[in-house]
């Protein structure tokens, strides 16, 4: 079970030049999804969730992360230098907890570089940065290639995506990604958007050889209704008008219709 | 290292696969759209140039049932040739059955849109708009979400396919990509231009037989001329409907300012905000702004005749009722009248119009009709017998 697999390697070889720097030290952040207490599995009926404590059967369970960072000895923030994998591209890395729909398979870590050193913070949002958020999808890199993360009618990704069942009239979505976003035909796409909806996660002590981010369905739907369908979209599509969105945005740590941002209780370092 | 020698064995394949043959085609295969010179041409993204290939790739495309997950449906299923790419319906119906909240907008022109769709200022270009009904799932339309390999896969398993892809993208090594699809989809869009109806004839070549007296009559009330009771420009309908488009909202290759336009013309009020059907409330469902409820697009009027029924959702069946609904300056329901919707556009004021004078109005509509679109062979439907 040891994640973190720490060594050195030649500057010469990481940079292609001898800068004084002497080495980096590649760090492999470990990710879970839960479900309360219970570790949470794909296809596996979940209990008591919700304000009016729903079953539900999660048939997908996807989160993008970008601008990974840990804080150094020193207490400044220091990007991850994400590898580039089919799970990772840019400084944006793809969280999978299904593998079901999209992609087979699942990825439970991020994995990249930092300078060698201590290292005893984590930050990240989820999200995709702006520019590539609205960027041609239709040629990007894996893992921003997959259809069943586009969010096209605001022209972005979907930053979150957690479904259940497969399209029928009971199923419960959630899909979130930045919202009241505007384009120019001269610009040739959207050029800004209302509501960015990433959700900024920082812990002043984070220990990526021990801890794991973890994030906690039970904690994302805590005081929302999932039986019972308010608004025209199934489940919340993170529409500003979804009426069904409220407590969601509220554990997202998420400013919606009209209450302001707080803190996020969807994420928690374990 | 690697990519060098991929790049070297490549090369010798693709002089072998004709090279010859599609330089050839880009010396005789540049677009030239037939427009007159009253209207310019549509914008065309630097990395969407058109061809002759691209465009006759993208009416496949545009037809093709392999575009749907259960292969039942096409772009053209909702956006048909004879109906001005409309399908008749009040809401449209996906490849599952789905119903869409919204009516199937003509594509017609689709080119020149400020934004696509009906009220989404997010959506510029027809590139990304086709990524919606393909891979949306709210509603689905096509159903392709997720399907992207299988999409592929059927179109390089076809027997046509891989050789138009390679004539439409040249340069690319793998023609066949996602982002060829969307492409080649917008450039028969692009090429999908509709300026060929009598108005037409009448505006730019100046054939006065073009259209009737009461046709002309109808024009002039149109474009603000007095009614017979004495009121200038009372039907204001060129305020949103003006322009070589017959829609404010409008982009083309020389437009130097964002023409995204969105009107509140008073369908519904349901409640004290101006309320329209929920799910269903415009640009509103965007910005989540109340003072943009029931705001839409003012779509092109050109072809209107054969669109209907009108409105985001259909629920104006006929040109007449269209005229009376205007007349009246907004809709009387059960539920509330439109007439007093708060966010209702000032153009709507309500006119009286007499019986001649919305057989004229009328008329002049259908004389925007544009006969070469419905049936022109280079616009059509490759897999219908």
């Amino acid at each position: 079970m040891k994640r973190l697999v720490t060594w050195m390697t030649l500057s010469a070889l990481a940079l292609g030049c001898g800068d004084g720097s002497s080495s980096s030290q590649q760090v492999e952040l470990a990710f879970a999804a839960m479900v309360g207490a219970e570790p949470f599995v794909c296809g596996q009926e979940y209990s008591d969730l919700g304000a009016d404590g729903a079953s539900l059967v999660l048939s997908d369970f996807r989160f993008y992360v970008q601008e990974v960072e840990l804080k150094n000895s020193a207490g400044t923030w220091v990007p991850l230098v994400l590898d580039e994998n089919k799970f990772q591209s840019g400084n944006v890395a793809l969280l999978d907890f299904c593998g079901d729909i999209g992609t087979e398979e699942m990825n439970e870590r991020a994995v990249g570089t930092v300078p060698a050193g201590q290292y005893d913070g984590l930050r990240f949002k989820m999200g995709v940065p702006f520019e590539i958020n609205h960027a041609n999808h239709s040629t990007a890199p894996s893992p921003l290639n997959l259809t069943s993360l586009f969010w096209n009618w605001q022209g972005g990704y979907k930053f979150l995506r957690i479904d259940s069942g497969q399209f029928s009239a009971n199923d419960w979505r959630m899909h979130l990604g930045s919202t009241g976003c505007e384009g120019d035909a001269q610009a040739g796409g959207v050029t800004s958007c209302a509501n960015s909806n990433r959700v900024e996660v920082e812990w002043d002590t984070f220990d990526a050889d021990a801890n794991t981010v973890v994030a906690d369905y039970a904690a994302l739907v805590d005081g929302a209704t999932l039986g019972d369908d308010q608004a025209a979209d199934v489940g919340c599509m993170a529409k500003p008008t979804d009426t069904d969105c409220g407590p969601l945005f509220q554990n997202l740590g998420l400013p919606f219709g009209g209450q302001p941002g707080g803190t996020q209780s969807f994420f928690s370092a374990e | 290292m690697k990519r060098l020698s991929h790049t070297l064995i490549l090369l010798p394949l693709l002089l072998g696969a004709g090279c010859g043959d599609s330089d050839t085609a880009s010396a005789s295969g540049a677009w030239v759209w037939d427009l007159s010179d009253v209207v310019p041409p549509p914008r065309v993204p630097e990395d969407n140039p058109m061809s002759e290939a691209k465009v006759e790739l993208g009416r496949f495309l545009f037809y093709d049932t392999k575009l749907s997950e259960n292969q039942t449906q096409s772009c053209g299923s909702c956006h048909q040739q004879k109906l001005a790419f409309t399908d008749g319906l009040a809401q449209a119906k996906g490849s599952t059955g789905q119903e869409h909240p919204r009516s199937s907008m003509s594509v017609a022109n689709a080119g020149y849109a400020a934004s696509l769709t009906w009220a989404n200022p997010a959506v510029v270009q027809l590139e990304r708009q086709a990524l919606v009904p393909m891979f949306g799932t709210d509603p689905v339309e096509l159903g392709m979400e997720g399907l992207e390999d299988e999409l592929l896969r059927r179109l390089r398993d076809d027997e046509r396919y891989p050789e138009m892809f390679a004539e439409a993208f040249p340069k690319e090594p793998d023609p066949i990509s996602l982002d060829s699809i969307t492409k080649a989809i917008a450039a028969f869009q692009r090429a999908l231009t509709s300026f060929n109806s009598r108005y037409d004839r009448w505006n730019e070549e100046g054939d006065e037989t073009a259209l009737t007296a009461s046709e002309r009559r109808g024009m002039t009330l149109f474009f603000g001329g007095d009614t017979a009771q004495g009121a200038t420009d009372a039907l204001e309908c060129f305020h949103c409907h003006g322009g070589f488009l017959f829609s404010q909202a409008v982009d083309h290759d020389g437009n130097e300012f964002n023409q995204q336009t969105f009107f509140n013309n008073g369908l519904y009020n349901l409640d004290a905000d101006g309320s329209y059907p929920k799910g269903n409330e415009g640009l509103f469902d965007i910005t989540d702004d109340p003072a943009d409820k029931g705001k839409f697009k003012p779509p092109s009027l050109r072809n209107i005749a054969v669109t209907a029924p009108y409105m985001h959702d259909g629920s104006i069946a006929t040109l007449e009722e269209v005229v009376e609904h205007y007349a009246r300056g907004g809709r009387l329901l059960e539920s509330g009248d439109g007439k007093d919707n708060p966010n209702k556009s000032n153009f709507l004021r309500g006119f009286k119009i007499n019986a001649q004078e919305k057989e004229d109005l009328i008329a002049f509509l259908r004389a925007l009709t544009d006969n070469e679109l419905l049936t022109n062979p280079a616009f059509s439907d490759p897999f219908a017998e």
